[in-house]
């Protein structure tokens, strides 16, 4: 309790000084005109954003607008929830590093980037200062009454410099205005500045356009005149590339869903044992597959999958295409020169990967007389225009590009690809527990928070389904109060008992991944529970558990446990893989087949213990919502469902009219608003 | 019990003579009076006082010629033993010195148990040298040595570690950042330092000379020569004072951990290197020349911090840690200096001449006054205009920025090729010197990435661009320092110091050498380990075998992860199998054949030609094992089911 206390008094003592520095700099600059705005964003940058910010249409003003205005809100009033909260002392806050603490203001933002080296107390400054909230009357500062007024004053001093520093800082970021193009045609247009990556940019365009989340959505870019298109890969930081575009680029951002993103980490036995017949290969079973991602990605050293085939490249500078024998390694694409052998030493190196992408090329039988139109390209990113510089080669059919591109892909980024799937399904899992749970969590008794419960009562009119007691009620026969026992009933099979077939609650789990594609706005989501353990297990579907739901699916396929005559039993707990289980035992004897063996109840209780651990990590996902950081929980999943609502329905009148109030100057909202959002963008 | 049965009154009494190894090859044998009752235990207490030499026996078994193998059991007796009185026995230590080529080709001697499986005499040895996960790295017999060398044979030099006391703990405490064992005499202290530091960079000649399998069957036959991990070193013929190899075997390196993997590490990167240098694994050029380059940097750093690094990996973390937690703590003071500099990056300032090859124009290079700053190249006509707009402003940001040097001709260029929308830019900027180039090299390479000068790499990038134009000097004598002293010779294998002369080498390593110049020692080790293990080849182990139904000898390459047939003729892959699709394998020990069944119906079956089956066999239950590790929580090996598959017949 102390600690909270002392940390709250600490925070609002750095806030007055932050809003204290803060009056002294937000008075006298630019005149407030529409231009300085520009003139703010496009600092150190390209004049395309100037353009950028021309062209936007009259509605996409409006849309930014009510970016600006919904981000100012929902911080205003958070922070008013959360101060309440912090004065109603309630429990469930963990002791938080202070650092931290800052971040609960932001829910919504701690969402969208997880790890900001940058962001330290100061981080939630600007917009706090721009609308400036009643609790910035009692600056207590009982820690530094601790010390003497000489180190106060240093210390402030020392503070305004620091934060007169971080501004210059902010000012020298890049911001871009893009504008997105949608899978449906239309656009919306983004605030992007150079610290964010992709996945930044995506999780906001999630909260925009209540998408799925599914793991294929991506941004990706096209060049209409080189005819070119490459998916942006999620950590890539996405101002680096779109600064490349020339001034008179007609290029486009696209936001829409690429199956080949993650495509080799849900099938990686087209990747990495392309050479097999496609029966085996169609056939994989999903162990196997696991087995495979982690074989190539999960070492020291990340396996590139070794690809070599005739292509046919573009002579330079001529219209021809030439054959040539390819071969993909981890240091780059090599050939095979005339009359020489395959071995490495005779390799000549095409091209490595240090400096060039790779994009697909559109219709290149059209323009460039291809042999077929499953090309790619690979140049420098800044490289816009026709050039001697683009290599270019055409594959023989779509698959064979794909096993290229993708290929190329792994060797380029490496295991960043990897991190980068497994952080999109850890979203698109969150996200579908969200769409699944929406009012039921209210009813977990540990996320008490009162901030949650008005956040939620608030905002919920976004949301048209509203079953709140929906999924208590379907269970039934349970006791509504304690959700969290249920799971532990039902999810896994109780370890002790052999005789329980494990598979129908994994099962049930292994369906609702399917769910993750599911629209996100269910009207018929309460039938979506129909029976009881089924719709428990349904709720908490995050990928990890996902394997070990697998496995135990079809032990009798894959886990044939050791005889027990083997004295494998207390050892069997420590052969996890089961495929080499299969064929442990008895390989070493001359002659002696391995018995069929039937499920061994000994072995239940192994994969009982492996999936057990499981489930409460999943209810607490849910009950975060919210991945790494460490703020709060409650109040961190009430931010990120608000959000969107607030968006759909448009800011409420009335809370419009605060920020221009609360304007310090008293001059142009535009510009105001143009600047809190520029700072609080820079912060993130 | 038994002998209580059918054996009611007395037993014949009979003569049973020993040899005691200790008493000298020339002492006749001690002969014990014994009945068949008696037990081995019993048999050893008889001889040693007989024998009337004071001494600790402790470590002394028998061992029985005729049948090979040692008589352990203390509690069996000599009928159950089946030892009668034409039994040749000898009376021997357990534990005797052997002479360990380790993989960074230096030779310790050590005492090695020669009555244990090699797999627990294995475990022993890495246990002394302070290596984890001992199941990845088996005993073999060198590759023999041309006679021409003996003379040379008898002066090598052997780091004695056979004082060292076994240590019985399981991890051992760490003294001085050196296992305790290590740390007791100087000479220990150094040998720990040979182990944990890589070797500097052999001499070229001495690569050259240095036995390199020429082809697959080559290779195969280095796989021929593993001991068997299953039969003491008694029983394969080792004898005390030989020479074998200590080397990685299974090519799954499971739970790297440079904290405590120290010595694990630098042997594993000098097997790596050597794999390399002596083309015992195939690379690309390309590859070659970025080997190379690592190896000059861990050279380098070697050299220059020997002493740290021994507990470095640890201290760098921690060093690290503590040096984030100041920037948190005392922001207030030292990061607004920080923040400032940063704000204002230093620049370059310096005449230059420039050179833009354009279509059809042959301008020479013009000088012009240059400013580098932020990332980009402007430069004026003079540095009185420096004040006002550049002539042109490059930005240098993605760009590829390669030597052009000739340190005898005095020649100090950079080429540039700057990314434009239009395609790459080429230009050349001379300098005067190799102080002035030195700098402005530095200055491209970090702006390439996006870097200022005010990075702190900076400094280090600029000496070692100058320590590697200290390489090309013709002149030896002007650099005296051993580190700057390497010949890129020795950084690559001997195929590619044949194809190219120093000159031309040299600048291809430094250009490769940029992007791993920023790591750290061990960074740049598990670098090098990385970069290896991506090779195709990786990991595979040859055997040549003949498979059923087949008449020609083909190629078995034993990967981590599945069987590979290869062509021997062409080399091509004809078919892989994958052991997580493996059903059993059998060896049929009488006609040493082994049979692999596989998912789906899948047969298979090969004899032997190179090795012998049972190194097959093994290699094979090896992997498998090695892939029950990777989810297992325990740092205990599982050493049973180690035996399980791997043993044979033995095991049963």
């Amino acid at each position: 309790m102390d600690d909270i206390d002392a940390m709250f008094s600490d925070l609002l003592g750095e806030m007055d000084l932050l809003t204290q520095s803060l009056g002294v700099e937000t008075l006298p600059p630019e005149p407030p005109s529409s231009s300085s705005k520009e003139m703010n964003f496009s600092m150190g940058f390209a004049d395309m954003n100037v353009e950028s910010l021309n062209e936007l249409e009259e509605n996409d003003l409006d849309a930014l607008m009510a970016d600006l205005m919904a981000d100012l809100n929902d911080t205003e009033e958070k922070l008013a929830a959360e101060l309440g909260g912090q004065k109603e002392a309630e429990a469930p806050h963990p002791d938080l590093p202070p650092a931290s603490h800052g971040l609960s203001f932001y829910p919504e933002s701690s969402l969208s980037t997880p790890t900001s080296p940058e962001r330290g107390p100061n981080t939630f400054s600007a917009p706090l200062a721009d609308s400036p909230a009643p609790i910035f009357s009692p600056p207590t500062l009982p820690q530094h009454a601790k010390l003497s007024t000489e180190e106060i004053e240093a210390q402030m001093k020392a503070d305004k410099i620091k934060l007169a520093l971080e501004k210059l800082k902010e000012a020298k970021v890049k911001k871009l205005v893009v504008k997105v193009v949608m899978h449906d045609g239309s656009s919306k247009t983004l605030m992007v500045d150079e610290r964010q990556t992709v996945r930044d940019v995506l999780d906001n365009l999630f909260e925009k356009t209540h998408c799925d989340c599914n793991v294929d959505w991506s941004l990706s870019e096209t060049n209409p005149e080189l005819q070119l298109e490459r998916g942006f890969e999620d950590h890539e930081n996405l101002v680096d590339p779109l600064s490349a575009w020339t001034r008179d680029s007609e290029n486009k951002v696209l936001f829409q869903e690429r199956p080949d993103k993650y495509e080799v980490f849900k099938n990686p036995q087209n990747f990495y044992l392309w050479k097999k017949d496609k029966k085996t290969i169609k056939d994989m079973k999903d162990r196997d597959k696991e087995l495979l991602v982690e074989e190539n990605f999960c070492g020291t050293s990340i396996i590139v999958p070794d690809l070599e085939g005739v292509l046919y490249l573009r002579e330079d500078g001529k219209k021809s295409w030439k054959q040539r024998l390819f071969l993909l390694r981890a240091s780059g694409i090599y050939y095979v020169p005339k009359g020489k052998s395959k071995t490495s030493r005779d390799l000549v190196c095409f091209v490595q990967f240090d400096n060039v992408n790779v994009y697909y090329g559109k219709e290149f039988k059209n323009k460039y007389k291809a042999p077929t139109d499953f090309c790619f390209v690979l140049k420098h990113p800044q490289i816009q225009k026709e050039s001697q510089y683009i290599k270019y080669l055409c594959c023989d059919d779509a698959w064979t590009m794909n096993l290229w591109v993708t290929g190329i892909r792994i060797a380029k980024y490496g295991k960043s690809l990897y991190e980068n799937y497994k952080t999109s399904m850890k979203k698109a899992a969150i996200t579908t527990a969200w769409t699944n749970r929406t009012a039921g969590t209210t009813s977990i008794p540990s996320t008490p928070s009162p901030t949650t419960k008005a956040k939620a009562s608030g905002q919920a009119n976004g949301h048209a389904p509203q079953p709140p007691a929906e999924p208590v009620a379907k269970v039934g026969n349970a006791p509504p109060p304690p959700p969290p026992l249920l799971p532990t009933q039902i999810l896994p099979p109780p370890p002790p008992d052999p005789v329980l077939p494990p598979l129908p609650p994994p099962l049930a789990t292994k369906k609702s991944p399917p769910a993750t594609s599911v629209p996100r706005q269910l009207p018929s989501l309460p039938t979506s529970f129909p029976p009881s353990p089924t719709s428990m297990a349904n709720l908490p579907p995050p990928p990890p558990s996902l394997s070990q739901d697998d496995s135990s699916e079809s032990p009798p396929d894959f886990l044939p446990p050791p005889p027990p005559t083997l004295g494998f039993g207390p050892g069997a707990g420590s052969l996890p893989p089961p495929p080499p289980v299969s064929f442990l035992p008895p390989p070493p004897d001359p002659g002696f087949p391995l018995p069929p063996p039937p499920p061994d109840p000994a072995f239940c209780p192994v994969t009982n213990r492996d999936s057990l651990p499981a489930p409460p990590p999943r209810q607490s996902n849910i009950g975060a919502g919210a991945p790494p950081p460490p703020p709060p929980p409650p109040s961190a999943s009430a931010g990120l469902q608000s959000i969107p609502s607030v968006r759909r329905t448009g800011p409420p009148p009335p809370k419009r009219t605060t920020p221009p109030l609360a304007a310090p100057g008293g001059g142009d909202f535009m510009s105001e608003l143009a600047k809190a959002m520029a700072k609080k963008r820079g912060n993130q | 019990m038994g002998q209580n049965s059918h054996s009611p009154v007395l037993m014949a009494v009979w003569d049973l003579s020993v040899t005691v190894e200790d008493l000298g090859a020339d002492a006749p044998p001690i002969t014990v009076s014994v009945t068949s009752d008696l037990h081995i235990g019993g048999v050893i207490l008889k001889l040693v006082e007989k024998s009337q030499v004071k001494r600790d026996w402790s470590d002394h078994a028998l061992w029985w010629e005729q049948k090979q193998q040692w008589l352990l059991r203390t509690a069996w007796t000599l009928e159950k033993c089946g030892i009668q009185a034409d039994a040749v026995l000898i009376f021997m230590a357990q534990h005797k010195s052997l002479r360990l080529g380790l993989p960074n080709g230096l030779t310790l001697r050590l005492r090695a148990c020669f009555s244990g499986p090699v797999f627990r005499t294995v475990l022993g040895i890495c246990k002394m040298l302070n290596i984890r996960r001992p199941e990845e790295l088996s005993l073999l017999r060198p590759v023999e040595e041309k006679k021409r060398k003996k003379d040379k044979d008898l002066s090598e030099e052997l780091h004695d570690l056979t004082e060292v006391p076994l240590t019985s703990v399981s991890r051992p405490c760490l003294y001085n950042g050196m296992p305790a064992h290590f740390a007791d005499s100087l000479q220990t202290e150094k040998v720990y330092k040979m182990l944990s530091v890589s070797q500097p960079a052999p001499a070229p000649e001495a690569i050259a000379k240095l036995y390199r399998p020429a082809s697959v069957v080559d290779k195969a036959h280095i796989h021929s020569r593993w001991l068997d991990s299953s039969r003491s070193l008694m029983q394969q013929g080792v004898q005390e004072n030989d020479r074998l190899w200590l080397r990685f075997k299974y090519y799954c390196f499971h739970d790297l951990e440079p904290k405590y993997d120290v010595v694990r590490l630098t042997q594993m990167y000098e097997q790596a290197r050597w794999a390399i240098l002596l083309e015992d694994i195939d690379c690309t050029e390309e590859e070659m020349l970025l080997f190379g380059a690592i190896q000059y940097h861990i050279n380098k750093l070697s050299l220059s911090e020997p002493q740290t690094m021994t507990s470095s990996p640890a201290m760098d973390d921690l060093d690290s840690a503590l040096q984030g937690l100041e920037v948190k703590l005392d922001g207030a003071e030292s990061s607004p200096q920080d923040m400032l500099e940063n704000l204002t990056a230093p620049e370059l300032n310096d005449y230059l001449k420039i050179f833009r090859p354009k279509r059809l124009t042959l301008k020479g290079y013009k000088q012009y006054w240059f400013k580098f700053k932020d990332a980009s190249i402007s430069y004026y006509k003079s540095k009185e205009e420096s004040l006002g707009e550049p002539i042109q402003q490059i930005n240098l940001k993605g760009c590829e920025a390669a030597p052009d040097v000739n340190v005898a001709g005095q020649k100090f260029c950079i080429k540039l090729l700057i990314p434009a929308p239009e395609g790459m830019n080429e230009v050349y900027l001379r300098c005067e010197n190799e102080e002035q180039y030195s700098r402005w090299m530095a200055a491209c390479r970090l702006a390439s990435k996006g870097k200022s000068l005010a990075d702190r790499l900076f400094q280090s990038e600029v000496q070692s661009i100058l320590s590697f134009l200290a390489m090309q000097q013709t002149n030896p004598n002007t650099h005296t320092d051993d580190s700057m002293s390497i010949n890129t010779h020795s950084l690559v294998s001997p195929r590619y110091s044949k194809k190219y002369k120093v000159k031309q080498l040299t600048p291809r390593i430094l250009e490769a050498y940029q992007n791993v110049a920023q790591l750290s020692l061990t960074d740049a080790l598990l670098r090098f380990l990385q970069i290896w293990q991506a090779l195709p080849d990786f990991g595979i182990s040859f055997v040549v075998v003949r498979f059923k139904g087949s008449r020609k000898d083909e190629v078995l390459g034993i990967a981590p992860n599945r069987l590979i047939r290869i062509d021997l003729g062409v080399g091509d892959v004809v078919k892989t199998w994958r052991y997580n699709n493996m059903r059993q394998w059998n060896v049929n020990w009488d006609i040493r054949q082994v049979a692999i069944e596989f998912d789906g119906n899948v047969n298979m079956a090969f004899s032997c030609v190179t090795a012998d089956c049972k190194i097959v066999h093994e290699f094979i239950g090896g992997y498998i094992f090695m892939s029950t590790r990777s989810r297992e929580q325990s740092d205990t090996l599982n050493e049973e089911l180690f035996h399980k598959l791997t043993g044979g017949h033995e095991a049963l």
